[in-house]
C-alpha cells in the first residue's frame, strides 16, 4: 500500500464508521468473540445487519486469536432482516390490542 | 480458571459487575465472575437504557435515588473515563386523560416528598422538551428531570475493565449448574461439566437463571422471566433528549432516542412467562409504535432496524430480591428486578458488597427487600396505585 492510502483509517463496517484500528483495539482490550465487539463497537447494527462487515471481522478475529470461526459466536440476525418503514408495519398486521394491562416499567 | 476463590459471582451482568467493583473498593481481592454466556448476554444488554427515581414505593425511590447519585459520581470518576456515562435527560410522562393527569398531581407530590424534584409541566414545556411532539388530546403531563438514560455496553465494559484491571477473573461461557452447600454452609458450585469450583461466599446475579440456581439448594425464589420485546429505528439526527411515556395507552408505550441517534421504542404486549427468548412475535413492531404516532406522526415515514426479545424478572410486588439466603450461609441473591434492573446497578452493587462484608446494607429500605420477605407475607407496598 502507497503511502496517500495507509494515511486514511480502513473502514470495516461501513454503516457504523468502523475502523480496523477499532477492531483490533477491542480484540487487545478483551472482545474474544463477535457478539462482544458487535455491542462494543456497534458493528453489525447498521442498516446492513452486518452483511458487508461480519464476514471481514470474522477472518480478523480468526486470525488474531487463533480461532475457528465457529467459536466466535456469529451473531443470529434480527427481524426485520432489512429495515422497514413503520408506515409498512403498520399496515401489515391488525394491530388492535384491548385491555392489555401494563405496570409502569421502563 | 480458578479452582477456589473468597467470592464466587454468578453472572456477569451489571448486578454482577457492580457487586465486584464495590467488593474491590472494599479490599476483597479474589474474586471470580462465571457466566454461562456472552458478557451483556442477559437482560442487561437488552434494556431500554432508562435511569429514574420518580417510582410509587418508598423503597423503590430511595434506592433509586441512592443509584442516580452512583450513577453520577460514577460518570464523573474512573469508571467514566473507561467509557460509563450518565446522560441526565430526564423522563416526561404524557396522560390523555382527566384523571391521569390528576394522577400525575399526586405522584408527583408523593414524589417531592421524598426528595425527587418531579413536576407537573404545561403544554408549553412539553412543546420544549419534546419539539417534534403533536400534544393534540394532551391531558397533562409530568417531567422527571433527574431521570435519564445511559448504554448499557458501555457502562459493563467500563466496570469489566475496572474490576479485571484489579484482579478479578471473568469467565463466560461457564454455565453453573449447582451451588452446593456442607451443614447448611456454601462451599462452592459446580459448573457444566462436573467441575468444582470451591467458595465460602457465592453470589447469585444470575437475572432468568438464578431461580434454578436457588433451587439446587431448596430455597424457593419467587420470579417469573416474562418475555419483554424492544426495537430501535435507524438513527437519525437528535430530535428530543427525555424518555416518553404514553401513560393511558394500555401496555405504557415509550421512546427514548439512543446516543446514536435511533429511536427506542417499547410496550407491554401480553405475554406468557418463560417463552424462549427466540419466540419472535412480529405482531409487536406494529403494535409498539402505532400508539406513538399519535403524537409522532412521522413516526409513520422512518424505519425499523431490529427488534429484539428479553426477560423481566420479576417478583409478585415488583421489587428486587436483595441479601442473604437464609437457608444458606454464604449465600447470597440480587435479582428479580422486575424491570428496573439496569438502573439499579449502581446500588445493587454497594448493598451486596455491605450485607457480605458487614451483614447489613446502610440503607434499611433496602433490608426489607430479603427472600424472607415472601415467607412472612411482607411484600412491598405501592404508595400510590397506579391507573
Ligand atoms: C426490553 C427491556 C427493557 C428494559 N428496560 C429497562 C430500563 O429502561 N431500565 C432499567 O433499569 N431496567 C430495564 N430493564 C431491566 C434490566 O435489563 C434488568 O433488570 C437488568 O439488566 C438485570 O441485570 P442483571 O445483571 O441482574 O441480570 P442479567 O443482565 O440478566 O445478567 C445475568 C447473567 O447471568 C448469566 N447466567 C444466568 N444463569 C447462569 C448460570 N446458571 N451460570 C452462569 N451464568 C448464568 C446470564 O448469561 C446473564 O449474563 C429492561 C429489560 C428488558 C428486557
Ligand atoms: S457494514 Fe457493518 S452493519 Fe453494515
Amino acid at each position: 500500500m502507497g503511502e496517500e492510502v495507509r494515511k486514511h483509517p480502513i473502514i470495516i463496517c461501513r454503516c457504523r464508521d468502523v475502523t480496523l484500528d477499532d477492531v483490533l483495539k477491542a480484540i487487545d482490550e478483551g472482545c474474544e468473540d463477535l457478539e462482544c465487539i458487535k455491542r462494543r463497537l456497534g458493528l453489525g447494527m447498521g442498516p446492513c445487519q452486518g452483511r458487508t462487515c461480519i464476514p471481514l471481522v470474522i477472518g480478523i478475529m480468526a486470525r488474531r486469536l487463533g480461532k475457528k470461526p465457529d467459536e466466535l459466536l456469529i451473531p443470529k440476525p434480527r427481524a426485520p432482516v432489512t429495515p422497514i418503514p413503520v408506515s409498512l408495519l403498520l399496515k401489515s398486521v391488525d394491530v388492535k390490542v384491548e385491555g392489555e394491562g401494563g405496570d409502569e416499567n421502563a | 480458571m480458578r479452582e477456589e476463590v473468597e467470592v464466587l459471582i454468578i453472572g456477569a451482568g451489571i448486578s454482577g459487575l457492580a457487586i465486584a467493583y464495590s467488593l474491590q473498593k472494599r479490599g476483597v481481592k479474589d474474586i471470580l465472575i462465571l457466566d454461562e454466556s456472552y458478557i451483556g448476554a442477559g437482560s442487561t444488554g437488552r434494556c431500554a437504557t432508562g435511569i429514574r427515581a420518580s417510582f410509587t414505593s418508598k423503597e423503590h425511590v430511595v434506592l433509586m435515588k441512592h443509584s442516580i447519585d452512583l450513577w453520577k459520581k460514577y460518570a464523573a470518576g474512573e469508571l467514566g473515563r473507561a467509557g460509563l456515562y450518565y446522560d441526565q435527560s430526564g423522563y416526561v410522562w404524557v396522560a390523555t386523560r382527566d384523571e391521569s393527569a390528576e394522577f400525575f398531581e399526586k405522584l408527583a407530590k408523593l414524589h417531592n416528598s421524598l426528595g425527587v424534584n418531579t413536576k407537573i409541566i404545561g403544554i408549553d414545556e412539553l412543546k420544549e422538551l419534546v419539539p417534534p411532539m403533536k400534544v393534540d388530546g394532551v391531558a397533562g403531563a409530568m417531567f422527571d428531570p433527574t431521570a435519564g438514560k445511559s448504554y448499557p455496553f458501555d457502562t459493563i465494559f467500563a466496570f469489566l475493565k475496572l474490576v479485571k484491571g484489579r484482579g478479578a477473573e471473568v469467565v463466560t461461557r461457564v454455565k453453573v449448574t449447582k451451588i452446593l452447600t456442607s451443614s447448611g454452609k456454601v462451599t462452592g458450585v459446580e459448573v457444566k461439566g462436573g467441575k468444582i469450583i470451591k467458595a465460602p461466599t457465592v453470589v447469585v446475579a444470575a437475572g432468568s437463571g438464578s431461580r434454578e440456581l436457588l433451587g439446587s439448594v431448596g430455597a424457593k425464589l419467587p420470579i417469573e422471566n416474562i418475555p419483554r420485546h424492544a426495537l430501535i429505528t435507524e438513527p437519525y439526527k437528535e430530535a428530543f433528549k427525555p424518555l416518553v411515556i404514553d401513560w393511558d395507552t394500555p401496555g405504557v408505550p415509550y421512546i427514548v432516542q439512543s446516543k446514536e441517534g435511533g429511536f427506542f421504542m417499547g410496550r407491554d404486549v401480553e405475554e406468557k412467562p418463560e417463552l424462549p427468548l427466540t419466540s419472535q412475535r412480529i405482531d409487536f413492531m406494529p403494535k409498539a409504535v402505532k400508539p406513538l404516532t399519535k403524537f409522532f406522526p412521522w413516526l409513520r415515514n422512518i424505519r425499523v432496524l431490529r427488534y429484539w426479545v428479553g426477560y423481566y424478572v420479576t417478583t409478585p410486588d415488583h421489587h428486587p430480591v436483595y441479601g442473604p439466603v437464609k437457608e444458606v450461609e454464604g449465600l447470597y441473591i440480587a435479582a428479580g428486578y422486575s424491570g428496573h434492573g439496569y438502573m439499579m446497578g449502581p446500588i445493587t452493587g454497594e448493598l451486596l458488597a455491605e450485607w457480605i462484608l458487614n451483614g447489613k446494607p446502610h440503607i434499611p429500605e433496602a433490608e426489607r427487600l430479603t427472600l424472607n420477605r415472601f415467607e412472612k407475607g411482607a411484600l412491598i407496598k405501592e404508595l400510590a396505585v397506579v391507573g
